[in-house]
């Protein structure tokens, strides 16, 4: 039997995270060891300033551990170079923001093709296929030629959700991902993150919603840097 | 193409009115350099072309008893000799309007066969008959006479009468007409007969076989046939040998043109400093782009790729644009050389080396500005790229100088907050003043050095107490004539001097010009004077005026000075090609004289022999206007006829001043353009500064908003910021011109009297820079300021 350890996707091992600011050193995460398997919806909850934003960044690498080690799909992710860092978080890990940060000037089809043009991972010929069947995934395929602006909230994020699948990923991560859109279409969100986990992604969103608490398999609670319960289902 | 790469397409135009404020700044360089390059590589190739088609002697021996057709034969024969031609030069007078102007009459030998400082047949006869002459093409705008028409002319030894022109010439090597207030003629020898003059040819225009570029050698040949000539009864009274294959003005346009091109560097430098400041606020406001860029796979290097891409993007539009423009441009200037130098344009193509050096700084300096914050925008980290809101906050609170500003309190809240804004990024502030403070400084320096220029000029009426000068072809006995002057009505002051065409004896047993055949540039003159003289006001740099009738001393303008000499310093000099001894007791700066050495008229006529007699006259009037001295001057002209005196010169002083104002009327003309072009990168970085500043605080005025700032608060609050900037730049670009007008100022006066400009500060170039950078700062601010209060408080606040 295998060890359920290898089965893991995400590990984190001891990590903390120390940020220099004016009143002198603040740790926003300490000392946290987490392991996630492959395919779940899992929630990071906990207050304004608890550190949960710090270990989304930690788990997407846009953020190195000051202490400890961050190993995702096998790859030892804060011994990757900036550069490195960039391509395999393009491969490996999709993100999803809270505001969605399309980029303005690209019509929402080219967001859509924007990561697989920086990783190179589909020829170019399939991108725009991909692309456009990836935007017909989270229903806003008719949306393909307009600019992020004339789009109402809720479908900005689903074209966000649909670039953050662009490079198929193993993992997506999903920075309070409703906090900016009504119950209706945070539902329907939440639908699709659910959607994504059932169909093999390891889905990590940082919310406050505890309506949504249902869709959730796990949730990690984390309070001063350090988690306060255990993954359930983990 | 590449996904990516549309969006730096799509940047490009949706900004379209800050880009484009980018493409006009590399733009503005671009052409700068395009124009004044292209202008320069055509005039610089047309010049010497130009100058080289007239086939121009290498030197001239000027023969006192005439040149035979048996001596010019032997002269052919002589070693060393390649061409050999004989020609006379007599410097008459034409009237023209009822008032006489000089006339440089070029006497040939045989119209068919010339060889030597040729010129081009135009139009009409190409040999003109007795009686008859040929003219310079730029003849006709100071003579008022044109082909077919005819002048009465005056010779020195000969009564006044009626030439036909029947033809015109374009002679390159000759200034234009207009430029020396002279007419230029070319006649035959039975022609200056009938003028009534006896003199032979007198000089002996020589080309050598070998070496022609070596001045040592053509000294050298010069005085062998020189000592040839003498050890067969002749007399060689000067030897003429002018600077090797260069134009008379080349020296001067190659000045001219070097600061023109330094003021184009320095525009596509500015321009430049404005891409990098733009660049660099560019970078800020995309910041949280970079960051999802980098999140979503887009490495450092893909990033900078993709913003170095757009500039260059907007690099090849400028040069789309100011490429062709500046062919234009400086196809308008090479004309306007071209007729201030009487060049004919044979060849207008602009070489392939303006455009590509246009292309390669046009690339390259934007490159090299933009590089750096592009660099350091595309490496920043994707957590501090997406935690970014605009302005950073580091060492805001609690500076020096946001303490120092808490303190003012007799300045309002929204003033101090402005003086904040305006020091809150410092290294775009340092950009900013930079760029304002350069254009400024070279706006004021081009204004200065103008009017340091026609300052400079009206010193001509301040060391020339007279008003004309009258040049007589032979000595007279002054007394009585300038008594008779002086009691004319209207006349302050007569009196008579004497003069000699000079030059300094060396080693060589002759006397050898750097002359050009028109007889004024490149020459060397004494001037002889009563002591004391009321009618010169001469400035002296070193040592003391001629005191001392009778005495040696010597006083040396500018012009006649060189290196070696001082004060003190013993120097021999030739009176009518006869060496004399003299010492130098003083230095004068003089505006508008060729060299000029002044000594005792009593010490002169004594040496020379012509005691109580005078070679020239000069008049004071009462009124110095240009209109009394033109009726003056008739006046004088008549009685002179009168008394049967024969004039060869007869310049008014307003004259002058114009001929020496015209010479550099090119210079001054293109300083003001550069002061234009100065004025109008540096509005357009005080823009783009502004703009950017306020648009990457939009999420800041938002939150003012919401705390109950009005439009109006926030609309004074960015005008502020604006005018201190503006302000700042007005005071560091003062400072700046002061010493750059100083530097121009002893290079153009270098160049042009060999003396610098007096340093002068142009009190409107000061005011109308204030003016330029106070509209300029409101209108370069009120417009983010609409832009601010436009946006909602809700969409402010969401602005990332």
């Amino acid at each position: 039997m295998e060890n359920p350890k290898n089965q893991m996707l995400i590990q984190l091992s001891r990590v903390t995270k120390t940020f220099t600011v004016a009143s002198g050193q603040f740790k926003a995460l300490n000392d946290v060891s987490l392991a996630i398997p492959k395919g779940k919806l899992i929630a990071i909850t906990g207050k304004s300033g608890s550190g949960k934003s710090t270990l989304l960044n930690i788990i997407s690498g846009i953020d190195k551990p000051t202490e400890g080690s961050v190993s995702i799909n096998g790859i030892q992710v804060e011994k990757l170079s900036e550069s490195e860092l960039a391509s395999w978080r393009g491969k490996n890990v999709g993100v999803v923001f809270q505001f969605f940060q399309l980029l303005p000037t690209l019509t929402i089809l080219e967001n859509v093709m924007l990561p697989m043009d920086f990783c190179n991972s589909y020829p170019k010929k399939e991108r725009k296929e991909r692309a456009l069947a990836l935007l017909e995934r989270v229903n806003i395929k008719e949306q393909a030629d307009k600019f992020p602006a004339t789009l109402s909230g809720g479908q900005q994020q689903r074209a966000a959700i649909a670039r953050a699948l662009a490079n198929d990923p193993p993992v997506i991560i999903a920075d309070e991902p409703t906090g900016n859109l009504d119950s209706h279409t945070a539902t329907a969100i939440f639908e699709l993150f659910s959607s994504l986990a059932q169909s093999g992604k390891t889905v990590i969103i940082v919310t406050h919603e505890k309506d949504f608490a249902s869709y959730f398999e796990d949730m990690i609670a984390i309070s001063d840097g350090r988690i306060v319960n255990e993954l359930v289902n983990a | 193409m590449k996904t990516r790469y549309w969006k730096v397409i799509r940047d490009l135009t949706s900004d379209y009115s800050k880009n484009l404020m980018l493409v006009l700044a590399i733009a503005l360089g671009v052409f700068g350099i395009g124009s004044i390059l292209g202008g320069y590589a055509v005039v610089n190739r047309e010049m010497t072309s130009n100058y080289m088609s007239t086939s121009p002697a290498s030197l001239t021996i000027e023969v006192e008893d005439g040149i035979s057709t048996g001596l010019l034969d032997s002269v052919r024969k002589f070693p060393g000799i390649k061409v050999a031609e004989r020609r006379a030069t007599v410097g008459g007078r034409m009237k023209v309007d009822d008032r006489w102007y000089p006339i440089l009459l070029f006497v040939m030998d045989d119209f068919n066969q010339l060889t030597l400082n040729t010129f081009h047949h135009l139009s009409g006869a190409t040999d003109p008959v007795e009686g008859a002459m040929l003219i310079e093409r730029t003849s006709p705008s100071v003579m008022d006479a044109y082909e077919g028409d005819k002048i009465i002319i005056r010779t020195p030894n000969g009564e006044p009468q009626s030439i036909s022109i029947v033809g015109t010439v374009h002679d390159p090597g000759l200034p234009p007409a207009w430029q020396e207030q002279a007419g230029y003629a070319y006649i035959s020898m039975a022609t200056l007969k009938q003028l009534g003059e006896t003199q032979d040819f007198d000089l002996l225009r020589i080309q050598v076989s070998e070496n022609e570029n070596s001045r040592e050698h053509l000294t050298k040949q010069a005085e062998l046939l020189s000592d040839w000539l003498t050890k067969n009864g002749h007399t060689v009274h000067e030897i003429q040998i002018p600077p090797i294959g260069m134009h008379p003005h080349q020296s001067q346009m190659n000045a001219v043109l070097s600061i023109f091109t330094v003021f184009s560097f320095m525009i596509l430098i500015l321009g430049s400093i404005l891409v990098a400041t733009s660049m660099a606020t560019l970078m800020v406001k995309q910041v949280r782009q970079i960051g999802v860029m980098k999140t979503i796979g887009g490495t450092s290097f893909q990033v900078a790729k993709l913003y170095l891409f757009m500039i260059l993007v907007l690099c090849v539009v400028a040069l789309a644009i100011s490429i062709p423009l500046s062919r234009l441009v400086a196809a308008a200037f090479y004309s306007q050389i071209a007729t201030l130098l009487n060049l004919e344009i044979t060849d207008n193509s602009i070489p392939l080396w303006v455009p590509l050096i246009q292309i390669s700084s046009g690339i390259v300096i934007p490159f090299i500005a933009a590089a750096v914050p592009v660099i350091r925008g595309s490496r920043i980290s994707v957590r501090k790229a997406l935690d970014n809101y605009g302005v950073e906050n580091k060492n805001q609170t609690g500076s020096w100088f946001s303490l120092l500003i808490s303190k003012f309190d007799f300045l309002s809240d929204t003033y101090r907050l402005s003086l904040r804004n305006a020091f809150r990024q410092r290294a775009r502030l340092i950009l900013t003043l930079g760029l304002l403070a350069a254009g400024g400084a070279m706006f004021m320096t081009a204004l200065n050095v103008s009017e340091a220029w026609d300052k400079n000029l009206k010193r001509i009426y301040v060391q020339r107490l007279y008003d004309q000068d009258v040049k007589l072809n032979d000595r007279i006995n002054s007394d009585s004539l300038v008594n008779r002057i002086s009691i004319m009505d209207g006349v302050k002051v007569a009196e008579g001097w004497d003069y000699s065409a000079t030059s300094e004896v060396k080693e060589s047993d002759y006397e050898i010009t750097r002359t050009y055949p028109d007889k004024g540039h490149g020459s060397f003159v004494m001037q002889a004077l009563p002591l004391p003289t009321q009618i010169l006001n001469p400035t002296i740099t070193e040592g003391h005026w001629l005191n001392t009738p009778g005495s040696n001393e010597v006083v040396l303008n500018q012009m006649a000075r060189n290196e070696r000499t001082k004060l003190g310093d013993m120097i021999a000099l030739t009176i009518e090609g006869k060496p004399s001894l003299w010492k130098i007791t003083g230095f004068t700066e003089d505006v508008g004289s060729s060299a000029t050495a002044y000594v005792s008229l009593e010490t002169f006529s004594k040496i020379n022999s012509t005691q109580g007699k005078v070679k020239m006259l000069r008049v004071a009037y009462h009124d110095r206007s240009r209109d009394f001295a033109s009726v003056k001057s008739k006046e004088l002209d008549r009685l002179l006829e009168q008394q049967q005196i024969s004039v060869s010169s007869s310049t008014p002083v307003w004259l002058l001043h114009s001929a020496v104002a015209a010479h550099m009327k090119v210079l001054v003309n293109s300083l003001l353009a550069m002061a234009i072009l100065m004025a109008l990168v540096g509005t357009l970085g005080l823009m783009s500064t502004v703009s950017m500043n306020v648009l990457e605080r939009t999420r800041e005025i938002g939150v003012m908003r919401a705390i109950g700032a009005t439009p109006l608060k926030i609309r004074n609050l960015i005008v502020w910021e604006g005018l201190t900037v503006g302000v700042i730049s007005i005071v560091i670009a003062f400072a700046v011109s002061l010493l750059l007008s100083w530097y121009m100022g002893e290079f153009i006066g270098h160049i042009s009297f060999r003396t610098p400009l007096t340093l002068t500060i142009s009190v409107l170039a000061i005011a109308i820079w204030i003016v330029i950078i106070l509209v300029g700062s409101y209108v370069a601010t009120i417009f983010p300021a609409r832009r601010a209060n436009v946006v909602t408080t809700r969409e402010a606040l969401a602005y990332e």
